[in-house]
């Protein structure tokens, strides 16, 4: 983060070279493109619309972006989803929880999934990789042993709110993640434990030698992402109405592309949230700009692996600036 | 080998199985289901026993514009596209708007079966605009709201192979009833084994749903149109292919010169039977009859070793569910319509309230299974 430095020996102010800005203005070039393409695009409707089908990804993609950039990875978030989708169905209709308890007791198995990753991570110092691809069969294997492929549906209307519903016009759990996103932001901003994440990130040792609570931060962050992960459980069961076993699956991937488009290094040290809401919208709205020009499904997915080469392409490039 | 020895043992065997057929012929065969039955006509017209006609219980869009006789974009949004089976569907579909000239249908959709995928793949094309969706679901019910959604802007909705809760569709295209599937596979192992022969069944599990009705079916039908063929047993095999394999391997010894014939419930078991009949070196002897895809049953199909397979032809199906569309849109087929002209298909019967039955299902033989990838 030498920025600030080199801002008087170019011409260019510094927040422009940021990863940030130009993904946004790459982001609003695109935008208009599609937006010319198709009137139905840049309509209200359809972009409150595409805020709701990218709730689940977004709500992981903030702990996320704190996992890597302490350097670390978590593979496990879409097996999370799945086992605590079916851990709400099941703790519903087969021990009778009422369904406000289940909802907890969900997001409570996410807590504990996410804080037994942090744990073997910590303690036994396994590598995220590996710890997080075994949960990730691990978790997984659970969701499908518990539930027998069985779904289980019919949930009490209320429950729909958080999925299907709308506050002011603007669906329920796009404001749940907005909230989310602002205080994440803030966190990794304004606070000791932000300051931390980009210190571990940086430099784990030196971190240490910092007399920096390495291991308990990180043990935090990977309890997030579990419960994290819960929470966008509980959002797409309420929004697809029924829970399955299979939910969630390849969650990880969509994910880790958001909030390495935006910005955050996969060897951790830097990225912020900004970065991540960006690249979140960006390849959820390109996803749909491209559906509605009459681009098929397989096309689009080319487009979006081809963003995002290009996207580590700049990133690079900038590095090779700054330093 | 003794050959006394031997025949004293079949001889034991067979008033054991008549003992046991005895036995049987008042209880139901293991597998089969508690579920009442209604079994087909026993000609080849397939004609189907009169229904207690169901009240219509399908949804209806919201101001749909009127495009009678107009031309009209169709989307078909399949569980999952890049496989055989929906690569025949979508063919079929685009032979009927070929033929019809007045409908555009384009396949999108997942290329994993996943549910959400789905759901964003109909939601995208509701704000795109179209009028009309074709679908097989993921999921009954997640994909329910929104095809509920696609009705409430006046959108046509028709599912086909796997259906949604019906209130969120306007029809569903069933490729198959349960009393169909009994009564193709019974005449088909008829043919094959004669009216006296005796089988035998390889399921999933006793309890597994589907496999559980279609028992049933078929034996409610052979009591009524095959009353002499003999059931021996039914054997459960999970899904497993080496499992079916050794289960069919143990039918084969234990009943001998009795078995005439195998019937493989599912598409792990047929494979895995013919397999089994193929390493004993009985082709020809014993038979074997079930439901499984062409593309894992060529090899025994050409070889000869096994003459029927049953199942439904998807081509037919996507042809099938494009016609209902068009007669949809043309007012052709309402709530309450007892038929729908489909092509060269002809008439096909409403069933269950709002359901079009394909008809009876296709047999793949060597004649035909070269026809279908999938």
């Amino acid at each position: 983060m030498s920025l600030a430095a080199e801002a008087p020996a170019r011409a260019i102010p510094w927040w422009l070279k940021r990863h940030e800005t130009l993904l946004a203005i790459i982001l609003v070039i695109a935008l208009a493109g599609l937006g010319a393409a198709n009137e139905r695009f840049l309509t209200v409707d359809n972009l409150l619309n595409q805020g709701r089908l990218m709730t689940e990804i977004g709500l992981i993609a903030l702990p996320m972006t704190f996992v890597i950039i302490t350097g670390g990875i978590d593979l496990s978030v879409g097996a999370v989803v799945g086992l605590c989708a079916i851990m709400l169905g099941y703790s519903w209709k087969n021990f009778g929880f009422p369904l406000p308890v289940a909802i907890v007791f969900a997001l409570a198995v996410g807590g504990v999934a996410g804080f037994v990753n942090g744990l073997v991570i910590t303690r036994i110092k396994v590598p995220p990789l590996i710890m997080t691809i075994a949960t990730l069969a691990l978790y997984r294997g659970l969701a499908e042993g518990i539930s027998q492929a069985h779904s289980v549906r019919g949930y009490p209307e209320w429950f729909y709110v958080l999925g299907q519903g709308d506050l002011f016009g603007v669906p329920t759990q796009l404001i749940v993640l907005m909230i989310l996103m602002l205080v994440a932001g803030v966190a990794l901003d304004r606070t000791t434990f932000g300051r931390t994440l980009y210190a571990i990130g940086a430099n784990e040792t030196a971190a240490r030698f910092s007399a920096l609570s390495v291991d308990r931060v990180k043990l935090v962050v990977y309890t997030l992402s579990g419960l994290a992960s819960g929470l966008a459980a509980i959002v797409l069961v309420s929004r697809v109405t029924t829970t399955r076993m299979d939910m969630g699956m390849g969650y990880e991937l969509d994910v880790i592309a958001a909030v390495v488009l935006g910005g955050t290094s996969i060897f951790g040290g830097s990225g912020t949230i900004w970065g991540t809401a960006i690249g979140l919208a960006m390849i959820q709205l390109l996803k749909n700009g491209l559906a509605l020009t009459g681009v098929k499904g397989d096309a689009t997915i080319v487009v979006i692996g081809v963003a995002l080469i290009l996207s580590v392409l700049i990133a690079s490039s900038l590095q090779r600036r700054r330093d | 080998m003794n050959a006394r020895l031997l025949t004293s043992t079949a001889a034991t065997l067979v008033a054991l199985a008549f003992a046991a057929s005895g036995a049987n012929a008042a209880g139901k065969w293991d597998g089969a289901d508690d579920l009442p039955t209604s079994p087909l006509a026993c000609d080849a017209s397939g004609a189907a026993a009169p229904e207690a006609a169901k009240p219509y219980d399908g949804g209806q869009p919201t101001n749909p514009p009127d495009k009678a006789g107009k031309e009209i974009t169709l989307v078909d949004v399949p569980k999952l596209i890049g496989i055989g089976y929906f690569n025949a569907t979508s063919k079929g579909m685009q032979d009927a708007a070929k033929e019809l000239g007045n409908v555009k249908v384009t396949t999108d959709g997942p290329t994993e079966a996943k549910i959400d995928e789905q759901i964003k793949f109909i939601d995208n094309y509701i704000t795109r605009g179209v009028d009309g969706i074709l679908f097989a679901a993921n999921d009954p019910v997640a994909i329910a709201p929104v095809l509920k959604k696609a009705l409430s802007k006046g959108i046509h909705v028709v599912g086909y192979d796997a259906n949604s809760t019906p209130d969120a569709r306007e029809w569903f295209v069933n490729q198959a009833q349960f009393n169909g599937i009994g009564k193709a596979m019974m005449d088909s192992m008829a043919k094959e084994i004669g009216e006296d022969g005796s089988f035998a069944i390889v399921t999933s599990t006793f309890t597994t749903p589907n496999q559980a009705r279609w028992i049933a079916e078929m034996q409610a039908y052979a009591a009524k149109c095959h009353p002499k063929m003999n059931w021996l047993e039914t054997v459960e095999a999970q899904e497993d292919n080496n499992l079916s394999f050794n289960q069919a391997t143990t039918l084969i010894n234990k009943y001998g010169d009795k078995l005439k014939g195998l019937f493989g419930m599912t598409s792990v078991a047929t494979p895995a039977s013919a397999e089994a009949v193929t390493k004993a070196g009985l082709c020809g002897k014993v038979a074997v009859v079930g439901l499984a895809t062409p593309n894992a049953m060529k090899p025994y199909v050409n070889a000869g070793c096994v003459k029927s397979v049953v199942l439904w032809n998807p081509v037919d199906l996507g042809y099938a569910a494009t016609y209902v569309m068009r007669a949809v849109v043309d007012g052709k087929l309402k709530p309450g319509a007892t038929s729908v002209e489909a092509g060269k298909l002809g008439k096909l019967n409403v069933v269950n309230g709002s359901e079009i039955l394909l008809g009876p299902p296709f047999i793949y033989n060597k004649s035909n299974v070269d026809q279908f990838d999938f």
